[in-house]
């Protein structure tokens, strides 16, 4: 899978769950901050990710992703592995 | 053939567990014919405990997710838990409903997490059954939330006042249910920002019957079907009430025992009259706490559960299947979502 294709299954998601405009989600975009994600939806959000690209992600690494940008890079490293 | 009812228990879950849940299980299993049993826990001890399999079928999970174990953290790590497994059966569509007297906060992280929430509503908020005294035409009422979300929205608010009114409805057959708000007092202009706010939503929801402010002392008088509150209010209600309730008894005790012989034998004669109270004032006889808004019935009875409440959680269970909760809130937002769609597009159109 592509960056791209990565990034856009990544924004159907967030558009989905976070009640968005997928066109307006960036790589730049802080799911803290800018999505006003609390721990509940974080989790949520983390469990998603392993269903659809089918890889388990541990806490801490999820404690570590803040943007898009960053869950995009961090699931492209996992999937060249 | 009749649709059979398929349960999703979790055998390792409490403080009598597995035996209370297996005693419990057997009996619900030779009350209700068209309930199935999937029992989640130790095979060799579940089997050491389980007279007759009929209708209960054992699956192995070897790892059990104690009271210690930090909820959300167990729930992603211990995949092959009795709850992790249970709540993932009724996820994979296996079973119905899913059931544990075990770690509160890993029920409601895996009901959260794996069954899912029905699209539409923010927070699922727990939801139990109180008695009422002293009033002939009301026994019971619902409260919800009582401990899923400490801090709550108005939105948050809303969402309780219609799963509560479908609660109402379907389990205690109240009719059009009196919804309201619980706060510090009964004016419209009682309470902080959120309970202001979460009145003025109150009001303006159709399909609720909101009949406004209640305070705390008045709910076991049957002043509403329904009451509202946010998590952390509503599990400091119900402990005062639960304790209040017990110390009350106990000071009558006292009083009765404490004056010589003729107390003793007036005692005596109250027996009865002392016993009818504390079953009434018994909210376990409706079961456990229902966690609500969820993608099936969600139940988490209390860790001291004993057989006779696992039956009756179990019961209630049935009634929350049989009388499809579940897919009419489910329709209800699918519809609300529809409509607001709808009105979206015709202002487009009119732009």
């Amino acid at each position: 899978m592509t960056k791209e294709e990565i990034f856009n299954k990544i924004a159907a998601i967030i558009a989905d769950r976070f009640e968005v405009d997928q066109s307006t989600v960036t790589n730049e975009i802080n799911l803290e901050q800018d999505l006003d994600a609390d721990s509940i939806d974080f989790v949520e959000f983390v469990l998603e990710l392993e269903d659809t690209f089918g890889s388990e992600i541990s806490d801490e690494d999820a404690e570590k992703l803040n943007t898009v940008g960053e869950v995009v890079d961090y699931i492209a490293a996992r999937q060249a592995k | 053939m009749i649709n059979m009812v398929k349960i999703a228990i979790d055998a390792m879950g409490g403080d009598y567990a597995p035996e209370a849940v297996i005693e419990g299980v057997e009996q619900a299993r030779d009350l209700f014919e068209d309930t199935v049993f999937l029992l989640y826990g130790k095979r060799e001890v579940i089997n050491q405990h389980l007279k007759n399999r009929d209708r209960i079928q054992v699956i192995n999970a070897d790892e059990v997710i104690t009271m210690e174990d930090e909820p959300v953290r167990a729930v992603r790590r211990k995949k092959n838990s009795s709850i992790v497994m249970a709540a993932t059966a009724v996820k994979e569509g296996q079973a119905d409903a899913f059931f544990s007297a075990g770690n509160s906060g890993a029920v409601l992280a895996a009901g959260l997490f794996i069954v899912g929430r029905i699209k539409g509503i923010d927070r699922p908020g727990l939801v139990t059954a109180l008695p009422v005294v002293r009033n002939a035409k009301q026994s019971n009422f619902v409260m919800m939330d009582i401990g899923a979300n400490a801090d709550s929205k108005p939105v948050n608010l809303q969402q309780y006042a219609v799963l509560g009114t479908y609660y109402a409805e379907r389990m205690m057959k109240a009719q059009s249910p009196r919804v309201a708000l619980l706060n510090n007092g009964t004016e419209d202009d009682k309470g902080n920002k959120v309970h202001k706010a979460a009145f003025e939503l109150l009001q303006q929801t159709a399909d609720i019957n909101f009949i406004g402010n209640v305070e705390s002392r008045d709910l076991l008088n049957g002043v509403a079907d329904v009451v509202v509150t946010d998590g952390f209010t509503g599990n400091a209600v119900l402990k005062s009430i639960e304790g209040t309730a017990r110390s009350m008894l106990g000071l009558v005790k006292d009083a009765v025992y404490n004056t010589g012989v003729s107390g003793k034998l007036g005692g005596l004669l109250l027996k009865n009259g002392f016993n009818q109270i504390r079953s009434q004032m018994d909210y376990s006889q409706y079961g456990g706490a229902v966690l609500l808004g969820l993608k099936a019935p969600v139940v988490k009875a209390h860790g001291s559960s004993k057989a006779t409440t696992i039956v009756n959680t179990i019961r209630q269970i049935r009634q929350m299947v049989a009388t499809d909760i579940v897919p009419g809130v489910a329709a209800y937002y699918a519809n609300q979502q529809a409509n607001q769609q709808a009105s979206v597009d015709k202002s487009v159109e009119n732009d």
